[in-house]
């Protein structure tokens, strides 16, 4: 197990570095004009060529990309130039990060209890109305643009339920509608894989031999189907769970929430290459970490599973 | 009375020329008012005004910060916080004397110095520094004697820089040359104070968020939470609190601000919202909608179609065909009678198309000279008259192109037109304007491409790269003179190189445009020949169709509860944006009501001009 974390850490940190190296460059070739928003006509050059010496441009691209990696070693992820000009990026970062955390937890325990609750019923009741109706909301959610049906909910639903439209940090009430719009698809993911993988494992041989014994149909579900379908849902839990960070980009933006969804493509757009570089250097990181840990969790769920080559025939 | 006698001998030496100070107003008490609450999609990145360009940050600015002079809701110029000013008779010095008691107070409301002169001083110094990469220093530093020298690094003592302090509240300007317009650059952001003692302490932290400015104007920001909320109180020790009547500005973040904002309008959680032009109709056959709908006022943002000198657009367009053309100037006057302005701004204004519509680059009561509008001198006033939509002269002027092209030419002539794909206006408007052109001058004389582009970037890679044959465009002014409309145009501009087109260069290897705007820019002492000089020049841009003035900024339809005419008025600079003077009414207001206001407000703004011109006599 240790040499496999060891060789899964020298993998992460080469992938990570890869992938910072080429956004870095990435972010250098787009077009000059997009760090000066508006004002590029009305400044003169000496102005533009200041804006830019103030940003760390004019150096050569290998002299900031030994600063970015010096700072980085230093555990300074550096300041923004654009998206807010002279504010550490870990303040930006450390603000928005508990709002979607909250929210994207609250979600996620929402789409695995709803989701796993429903999934398994479907599995139960399978072919019956039951699972036909679940089906058509899988089928709608999967089917209809989230900005269609999330609009329509925030419109239409605070119209008659009068909860609030936005966002309010000191009114609870308004948390309320956010939480749940992000956990729609979640519960319509969750639903449909946990029903798919229980009507797989209820078609297995060792369900029938069950059967035979006589165990009840409520013991099968619980003891064996379940826990064995649970399993390839296991290894994605780690990643969604730690990418929360991320936040939802759709969701935050329609409710005003101040999270940290949308931030890495507004710092893209605005082209604050600190912060682009931070937020691929955070989002990759967690995103590689949790893929381990999902490893981890499917080895702890199912024995059989071994995280490393063991010896003998194969 | 003790400095009468400096003040009468300053008189002397300095001759008329100088702009009358106003009186000190009388003070004003606040009327009753709501709080204004609104949502915003554009998120300030900074609140250091010394360095930012864009017109959302500047928002703040211009309610916290308050500057020597200020405009009232007629669009006279008045004093803030210089109650008195002299210019000397070469026009090169300005002496402002400045209010005394007026304080800086920090984002609690606590006082934290007197402003000084100083502070003005101190500004500078710091926007002149390039290391603080301020995106308006410009403006100031093109002014200002040896401003330009010191900001490349010519000069490094800035004691050489044209400001200075006489005493703790008395500022000299000196100017690199005359600018009889100097008086309305002190409104823009590039001339404001700040407190030096304050900035030296926040260091690079200054405007980064709500405590790290201090506050002179008529709002203190209580409240800084990006993406979230901002909140702005009314400053109870500012020195004309009187004239603030909203006691409370919230502004509520969400990126989707311009489709949520008529619900929550219709809800009462906001004072006010524009009609999105697809809602329009919506709004105008419900009884009930139609009576809080009123037109919104137009801007000073000059739109125009711009015809590309130096094209650089992609090879299956045919550049070097298009540059063979657009150096025709009958080709270009085909299709500059032939654009139907009025069928491609009904995309945008469907009910009143002809509101926005404009004839010249510089719109209308931009600037005045001796009480005329500056549209109506000299050859634009023929321009002004005619609508230069018309079916024959373009057919005409095609048939002249076509003789002249003969053989050089290949038709139809690819013309490649940028759009934003993301506004459905535009997107519209494209094909409107494509099929109109063509449909009237045939297929076989012109093929225009509207080619949609995203947002992000739109001008760097189309306009400024010249990847395009003809493109909508846009100017906004930066001072109360023609002047400001030239820049584009004039070589260094970024919009369509008139410069480079054939057949205009004059004797000193320079383009006619050029030199009659040099030659305009040159007279500063008689101001109405400089208007008609500027004037002429204009009038030969449109004549000879180097572009299509198309229309002014703004206008559409707004529902709000702002009570109109309130607001501090002038063409450029933040005026617009302050809320000193505004007042949120109990319920909006319809059309009917605003024609009469606007009437009565037109009525008021022409006398009050004329009494300001008499004063100066």
């Amino acid at each position: 197990m240790v040499k496999y974390a060891l060789r899964r850490l020298w993998q992460s940190l080469v992938t990570v570095l890869i992938v910072l190296t080429l956004v870095f460059l990435l972010m250098r070739l787009l077009p000059i004009e997009g760090y000066f928003a508006d004002n590029y006509d009305k400044m003169t050059p000496e102005q533009r060529e200041a804006v830019l010496d103030s940003m760390g441009l004019l150096d050569p691209w290998y002299v900031q990309l030994q600063r970015f990696y010096g700072d980085l070693l230093r555990g300074d992820l550096g300041t923004s130039v654009v998206y807010r000009p002279n504010v550490a990026i870990s303040e930006i970062i450390a603000i928005k990060i508990p709002y979607s955390v909250r929210f994207g937890l609250a979600a996620i325990v929402i789409s695995l209890v709803s989701g796993l609750a429903m999934g398994v019923r479907q599995a139960r009741d399978k072919g019956r109305l039951w699972d036909k109706t679940w089906t058509g909301y899988i089928v709608f959610i999967n089917a209809v643009p989230p900005a269609v049906y999330l609009l329509f909910i925030q419109l239409y639903v605070t119209q008659i339920t009068r909860l609030p439209i936005l966002y309010r940090r000191d009114n609870p009430v308004s948390w309320i509608l956010p939480a749940i719009s992000m956990s729609l698809g979640g519960i319509a993911g969750y639903a449909m894989w946990m029903r798919r993988y229980m009507v797989d494992e209820l078609n297995k041989d060792y369900i029938r031999l069950a059967k035979a014994k006589g165990m009840s149909n409520k013991a099968i579900m619980v003891k064996h189907v379940m826990r064995n379908a649970f399993v390839p849902m296991a290894q994605y839990l780690p990643t969604s769970v730690l990418l929360t960070i991320s936040g939802s980009i759709y969701i935050e933006s329609l409710y005003s929430i101040p999270g940290m969804g949308g931030l890495l493509v507004d710092a893209i757009q605005r082209q604050d290459n600190p912060l682009v570089q931070a937020l691929v250097l955070i989002f990759s990181t967690l995103g590689i970490f949790g893929l381990f840990l999902g490893d981890v969790l499917m080895a702890v769920f199912d024995p059989r599973i071994k995280l490393e080559k063991q010896g003998g025939s194969r | 009375m003790k400095k009468v006698l400096p003040v009468l001998l300053l008189c002397a030496l300095f001759l008329a020329g100088c702009a009358a100070p106003q009186a000190t107003q009388t003070a004003a008490t606040a009327r009753p008012s709501a709080d204004f609450k609104t949502v915003y999609a554009g998120e300030l990145t900074t609140l250091n005004y010394l360095v930012t360009g864009t017109t959302v940050e500047q928002e703040v600015a211009a309610n916290g910060i308050d500057g020597l002079i200020e405009y009232d809701n007629l669009g006279i110029l008045k004093s803030s916080l210089a109650s008195s000013w002299e210019v000397s008779k070469d026009g090169l010095t300005w002496i402002f004397r400045l209010r005394k008691g007026v304080k800086w107070i920090t984002w609690e409301g606590k006082e934290y110095a007197e402003v000084v002169a100083q502070d003005w001083v101190d500004a500078l110094k710091y926007s002149f520094n390039p290391k603080n990469a301020s995106k308006t220093a410009n403006i100031a530093y093109e002014a200002l004697k040896n401003g330009a020298k010191y900001y490349k690094g010519e000069i490094t003592d800035f004691g050489q820089v044209g400001v200075k302090t006489s005493d703790k509240y008395t500022l000299q300007y000196t100017l690199e040359k005359p600018i009889p317009y100097f008086l309305t650059m002190l409104s823009y952001v590039s001339f404001l104070p700040v407190n030096g003692k304050f900035l030296n302490e926040v260091g690079a932290k200054f405007g980064t968020d709500n405590k790290n400015i201090l506050y002179n104007g008529a709002y203190i920001m209580s409240v800084f939470e990006p993406q979230n909320m901002r909140v702005l109180v009314k400053n109870e020790k500012y020195w004309d609190a009187g004239n603030v009547h909203i006691k409370k500005l919230e502004y509520k973040y969400n990126k989707e601000a311009s489709t949520l904002a008529p619900v929550l309008f219709l809800r009462g959680d906001i004072s006010g919202t524009g009609i999105p032009t697809a809602s329009l109709d919506e709004w105008m056959k419900d009884p009930a909608k139609k009576a809080m709908v009123h037109p919104a006022t137009t801007s000073f943002y000059s739109y125009f179609y711009a015809f590309n000198f130096d094209p650089k657009f992609d090879a299956q367009y045919e550049p070097d065909n298009w540059k063979i053309v657009v150096n025709n100037a009958n080709f270009r006057k085909s299709i500059f009678y032939a654009l139907d302005r009025k069928a491609a701004m009904i995309t945008a204004e469907p009910y009143a198309p002809e509101r926005r519509l404009s004839n010249t680059i510089t719109p209308k009561t931009f600037v005045t000279n001796a009480g005329k509008d500056y549209t109506e001198m000299g050859p634009l006033a023929a321009i002004v008259a005619r609508d230069s939509f018309n079916k024959t002269q373009a057919l005409a002027f095609k048939d002249k192109a076509l003789a002249e092209l003969k053989g050089k030419a290949k038709f139809p002539v690819k013309m490649p037109m940028p759009y934003r794909s993301d506004l459905s206006d535009w997107s519209n408007r494209a094909q409107v304007v494509e099929q109109q052109l063509e449909g009237l001058l045939g297929k076989d004389f012109i093929d225009i491409i509207p080619v949609g582009y995203p947002a992000t970037n739109f001008l760097g890679v189309t306009r400024r790269s010249g990847v395009y044959a003809i493109q909508e465009c846009n100017w906004g002014p930066d001072y109360a003179d023609p002047e400001t409309y030239t820049d584009p145009f004039f070589p260094g501009g970024t919009y369509n190189w008139p410069e480079k087109a054939t057949g205009y260069i004059e004797a000193n290897g320079k383009g006619k445009y050029e030199n009659m705007v040099t030659a305009a820019k040159a007279e500063v002492v008689d101001m109405t020949k400089r208007s008609n000089l500027f004037a002429e020049a204009e009038a030969f841009l449109i004549n000879e169709a180097f572009l299509i003035p198309y229309a002014v900024g703004g206008g559409g339809y707004v529902a709000t509860k702002l009570e109109p005419f309130t607001y501090p008025y002038a063409p450029f600079g933040m005026s617009e944006l302050k809320f000193k003077g505004q007042i949120v009414m109990d319920k909006p207001m319809d059309s009917a009501a605003y024609d009469v206001a606007y009437k009565k407000w037109q009525q008021d703004r022409v006398a009050a001009l004329q009494k300001a011109a008499t004063s100066t006599k």
